[in-house]
């Protein structure tokens, strides 16, 4: 599948803002079964010193600063991604989880792909006793991880509501977790706080899901604006596998990944610094539409 | 050995060293400092107490006071986490004493230390063959907050990740030296070190000397060398980054900038520009070459790191990626203070070295690997648990250590549970305990546990070792943990060389420690806090002179009489307005008003709030003030505060003006007399007059309008401290137009307003201008003006319009120094964050 991706984010400011840094993770991943064929950033006004580099997670990330005065600050990405996802293992056939556990405590790797990265404490993700209790169930004694993983996220679909009014962009997940209810980004935040908890590397991941559903389908929800989701370390030869809690299915054709991290904090499609003394609007944009032939 | 002096009549000395030591027992099973595991007591102990013990016990008591009395006096003062007030520096009396062959096995496996911990980082953000070849677990390095994948493949601006390192040391009960911590983040102690150093050498100069103990000078001159040499240019600018007035060791960070000639500054004085940190300035943006890092690694940069951080400069990782900036120690250089690291060190060692640990570190077991952690619940009754990466025991708040043998049934049942599913966040430490030195208490000594912080610097000629360190000694006999704390004392720690140690001296003399100052390098931050001080000592100075002025007219006998009764009002009116006494106050009784103005809490514009604000603007710029000066400043609000709530008399309240009144005059004394001539002055003082102006304005405008009363218009000339001026000039009654002529507009006067705006005018002019295209700078423009039309100005038509006009344009020329010259008025502030809501 072949989708066109156009996000806008849009912030206006009550007073001018001298200067503007900014942090963008925008651009689609070109790893595991998708590829980003053309993409292109529209930054007004103009930036200077803008450059990308490529993180720990393998993110295109891209830092760039205004210094002239503005009162608009308009970041405009598009981008055309092509999805191919193999089809997610059979679950039974992965290892049991508590093999998976030992295995990324014992990890030789502090690259890219390394479970050591996904197994602590981040920055906007704990370990809370509720939430690992709460995921205790899922996980019996040698489950299949996978198996383990998907039954996780079903559960957090069914026990919690989809509810914007919830939480807020800094909710911390036991808050949510308390509420039982939130966003994508608190289902995906309680997922992996519930498998740290238990010893499993989980990783955050921003994105998109497809906007028009095929005939016949159901839309899906977070269409229409950033969708977020987890990762869990299957083992070293099942690797990362996505579990988007929010609809309860594994991630396929349908998702579209941004960036990867530890949590929120480091995926931030926009974070920024800015000098000003006034307050500020935000508005945001999402169209992901697929090519039709 | 020579004595500081001899008193005749005293007992011997060595009855008084039995009588200090006769209750000395080292504790069973633990090492002690001045009597060995054989019984048998050190020699230079025994010397050191035989020394004292010449002197009589009024000459100790003296010295002993002197040095309580240095400590106050130099504001050497510390924080203990979450207090508002900082507490002043307990320095121990008794040194801790080392021997020189000692002392060089405990360099050599600090420095040995040092270059395997600096390897350990190079190869881990570099190319990682230690995880990769399983000498380390990524996951004992993954779970440090200071493991930073940012700086992976960053390669360090002057060749090291580590400038300064410190061991944490203690005495093993094998009597050898072991390490029981790293500590690598932004190692701190080295400045208390020298105030230590500083006051016990001034406490007992005869013997310091007479013991050859080694000095410290040289080491931090080789600790700048090596910064120097990181920077790429000859005469780089050095910085030391701090978190500001409220870090625990703001004090420390200070000391060591006025030491070491480095510039103090905060992360909001940074800017990144293509790859170069620089600092504002007055003169516009200044090269950071070097920058010696008090902030966490974490709060450095908004942008990469902490976005809640307020602390560092965006863009600072950036910079220092492009290799445009040197840091010391660089970020991420905090996961070596990991309990977990310990246990893989000896391994680490040979690996990196091919050597074996010359100074052991406390025996460790890290439990995310399954042999270790089977070992740990094995023998849980012998074994401390830890965290791996944090402070305290997870799931056991508040306590760095736990003790399985110490643990209730439940709490065993947790631990077990949680070292199963996420051993990786613990270690098992074997149990240590702290080895004791003498310490002074009541007149006698006891043995007392303590922790020797040792520090090693990256110089050109390779790692350096002060000889000496940062000592803490517990109050208590059994301890664990030695934080600065209640009851925890600092030694200073005496290296004894074999034979007589060159002089070397640590401080400039005092005479010189003035600011070295260029003109045009003046952080704006400085030149920010020297203007506010500035305006409030002024605005302190004003204010209780109307507080004295209202108890003089209060009691005068003629108080009651309608002229009379109407300066009070008028006074009430002007404290009422600048929120020295409360809006209701014009009811008060005059005294009452007058006390208010004085010591009030509530008020912000009394002048005891007034002098807090002037010491939290000083404390910002601590590091270019005088002791004298930071004390007379610490002395004028705990002067205004002494008297508390309690209602004072007239004559009370007349003593305390005076007294701040004294304490400020000297204040001012020692700014004009001391403080150099460059831009930093100049600051201080365009705040002083601008503030004088605007108060003159504001008395004149009171008390001067016409028509104006005789009585009004002498307090007026009260105010302004002009009676003496004007009756040796005229000697006629008041006249309006003649004090109007005084206040406003003679240039003669020190005390009026066109002095004022004369002197600023002269100020600004002397101040560096940003671009050289003969254009007036906005300040400058203004003062201009204003000065040229004071200058022909007639008192004649001066009524309450023209003053107010007069007040509002030095109100605008304060505003234009401020966006000249200060920083950004709107603090740094994050972009919202996207709701990235489903």
């Amino acid at each position: 599948m072949i989708y066109d991706v156009r996000h806008v984010t849009r912030y206006r400011y009550e007073a001018p803002v001298a200067t503007n840094s900014c942090v963008l993770h925008l651009t689609p991943r070109s790893t595991d079964g998708q590829e980003t064929t053309a993409n292109h950033i529209d930054i007004r006004p103009l930036p200077t010193g803008a450059a990308e580099r490529v993180d720990i997670f393998g993110n295109r990330v891209i830092r760039m600063r205004i210094e002239a005065p503005h009162r608009e600050l308009v970041i405009e990405s598009t981008a055309q991604v092509k999805v191919e996802r193999p089809a997610p293992p059979a679950a039974g056939l992965t290892p049991a989880w508590e093999n998976v556990a030992a295995a990324a405590a014992d990890s030789d790797s502090l690259g890219t792909d390394s479970p050591a990265l996904g197994l602590f404490e981040s920055r906007l993700v704990g370990l809370y006793d509720e939430i690992t209790d709460y995921a205790r169930s899922s996980f019996p004694p040698g489950r299949p991880i996978y198996e383990a993983g998907l039954d996780l996220s079903r559960r957090i679909h069914a026990d919690f509501a989809y509810d914007k009014a919830v939480t807020e962009v800094a909710t911390p997940p036991e808050v949510a977790f308390a509420k039982r209810g939130g966003v994508c980004q608190d289902f995906a935040h309680i997922m992996i706080a519930a498998l740290r908890g238990l010893g499993l590397p989980a990783l955050y991941v921003s994105g998109y899901i497809r906007t028009i559903p095929p005939p016949g389908k159901p839309r899906l929800v977070g269409a229409d604006a950033s969708h977020a989701w987890a990762q869990l370390w299957c083992g070293r030869e099942f690797g990362w596998l996505g579990l988007d809690p929010t609809n309860a299915i594994p991630v396929g054709d349908d998702h579209i990944v941004v960036a990867v991290g530890r949590d929120y904090a480091d995926v931030a499609p926009v974070e920024g610094v800015i000098v000003s003394s006034g307050g500020q609007a935000l508005d945001v944009e999402v169209d992901v539409t697929p090519r039709t032939f | 050995m020579a004595s500081e002096s001899r008193s005749a009549s005293s007992p011997p000395g060595p009855d008084r060293v039995a009588a200090w030591t006769a209750d000395y027992r080292p504790l069973p099973g633990i090492p002690d400092e001045f009597i060995a595991a054989d019984g048998a007591k050190r020699a230079y102990w025994t010397r050191f107490l035989d020394a004292l013990a010449a002197l009589s016990p009024e000459e100790i008591a003296q010295r002993f006071a002197a040095a309580d009395r240095r400590i106050r006096d130099m504001g050497v003062s510390y924080r203990v986490h979450g207090e508002a007030a900082e507490r002043h520096w307990p320095l121990g009396r008794m040194p801790l004493l080392i021997a020189e062959a000692e002392w060089r096995e405990i360099a050599r496996g600090v420095e040995q230390r040092a270059e395997l911990l600096e390897r350990i980082l190079a190869d881990l953000y570099g190319e990682g063959k230690l995880v990769a070849e399983g000498f380390l677990p990524a996951a004992a390095i993954a779970g440090s907050k200071d493991y930073l994948p940012q700086m992976n493949g960053v390669k360090p601006r002057g060749g090291h990740w580590l400038r300064l390192y410190a061991a944490e040391i203690g005495r093993g009960p094998d009597g050898r030296w072991w390490v029981l911590g790293d500590r690598a983040q932004a190692p701190s102690g080295s400045g208390y070190t020298l105030e230590n150093r500083l006051v016990l050498s001034q406490t007992f100069p005869a013997f310091f000397r007479e013991m050859n103990v080694e000095r410290l000078a040289p080491f931090f001159r080789e600790l700048r060398a090596g910064m120097r040499a990181a920077a790429d240019r000859p005469d780089p600018r050095i910085c030391i980054l701090t978190p500001g007035p409220w870090s625990q060791t703001y004090f420390e960070q200070a000391y060591l900038a006025r030491y070491l000639g480095f510039l103090l500054i905060e992360g909001a004085d940074l800017v990144m520009n293509e790859g170069r940190m620089f600092v504002r300035t007055i003169a516009g943006l200044k090269r950071a070459d070097v920058l010696w890092r008090h902030v966490d690694s974490d709060w450095v940069d908004p942008l990469e790191l902490n976005p809640a951080s307020r602390l560092g400069a965006p863009g600072l990782i950036d910079a220092i990626r492009a290799s445009g900036v040197a840091v010391e120690n660089m970020p991420g250089t905090g996961l070596l203070e990991s309990r977990a690291l310990l246990a893989f060190l000896p391994r680490l060692a040979e690996r990196l070295l091919g050597e074996t640990l010359r100074m052991p570190n406390i025996a460790t077991w890290w439990c995310g690997q399954s042999r270790a952690r089977d070992h740990v619940l094995a023998s849980l009754d012998e074994i401390a648990i830890a965290g791996a990466f944090t402070r305290d025991a997870p799931g056991f708040a508040g306590r760095p250590i736990v003790l399985g043998s110490e643990l209730s049934a439940e709490e065993r049942g947790r631990l077990e549970k949680r070292l199963a599913e996420r051993g990786v966040d613990f270690v098992g430490q074997e149990v240590a305990r702290l080895s004791t030195t003498p310490h002074w208490e009541n007149g006698k000594l006891a043995p007392r546990p303590f922790v020797l912080r040792v520090y090693a610097a990256a110089t050109p000629d390779g790692w350096r070792v002060m000889p000496g360190g940062f000592c803490r000694v517990s109050d208590k006999p059994d301890a664990r943990v030695v934080s600065m704390g209640e009851g925890v004392e600092s030694a200073d720690v005496w290296v004894l060389a074999d034979k007589p140690v060159e002089a070397s001296t640590l401080l400039p003399a005092r005479s010189e420690q003035r600011i070295v100052r260029l003109l045009g390098n003046l952080p704006s931050r400085a030149a920010d806090n020297l203007f506010w001080f500035g305006r409030y000592i002024e605005r302190c100075e004003a204010t209780l002179r109307l507080a004295r002025c209202l108890t003089n007219r209060a009691i005068d006998p003629d108080a009651s009489s309608a002229v009379a009764r109407q300066s009070i009002d008028k006074l009430k009116t002007v404290l009422v307005a600048w929120g020295a006494i409360p809006a209701d106050a014009g009811k008060q009784a005059a005294v009452e008003a007058s006390a208010a103005a004085l010591r009030s809490e509530e008020n912000y514009g009394s002048a005891l709030s007034i002098a807090r604000a002037a010491r939290h603007a000083a404390s910002i710029i601590r590091e270019r003030l005088t002791q004298d000066t930071w004390r007379l400043i610490g002395g004028l609000e705990e002067g205004l505060a002494r008297s508390g709530g309690r209602p004072l008399s007239e004559p009370e309240i007349l003593d305390a003006v005076e007294a701040a009144l004294t304490t400020i005059a000297a204040l001012s004394g020692l700014f004009d007399e001391n403080f150099n001539r460059g831009a930093g002055w100049y600051f201080y003082d365009i705040g002083r007059r601008v503030e004088r102006g605007i108060n003159t304005c504001r008395f004149a405008r009171q008390l001067a309008d016409k028509p104006a009363t005789d009585n009004n218009l002498d307090v007026l000339l009260d105010l302004i401290d002009s009676q003496i001026t004007y009756r040796s000039r005229y000697l006629t009654g008041v006249a309006p137009a003649l004090v109007r002529d005084m206040a406003l507009l003679d240039p003669f006067n020190p005390r009026s307003v066109g002095f004022q705006v004369a002197t600023i005018d002269d100020h600004i002019a002397g101040l560096p201008v940003l671009r050289q295209d003969g254009m007036l700078e906005e300040p400058r423009r203004l003062s201009i003006q204003l000065r040229a039309e004071l200058s022909t100005d007639d008192a004649e038509r001066m009524d309450g319009r023209a003053i107010l006009a007069i007040e509002q344009r030095l109100a605008h020329l304060a505003d234009a120094i401020g966006a000249r010259y200060f920083l950004q008025s709107g603090k740094p502030k994050h972009a919202e964050k996207i709701m990235s809501l489903a």
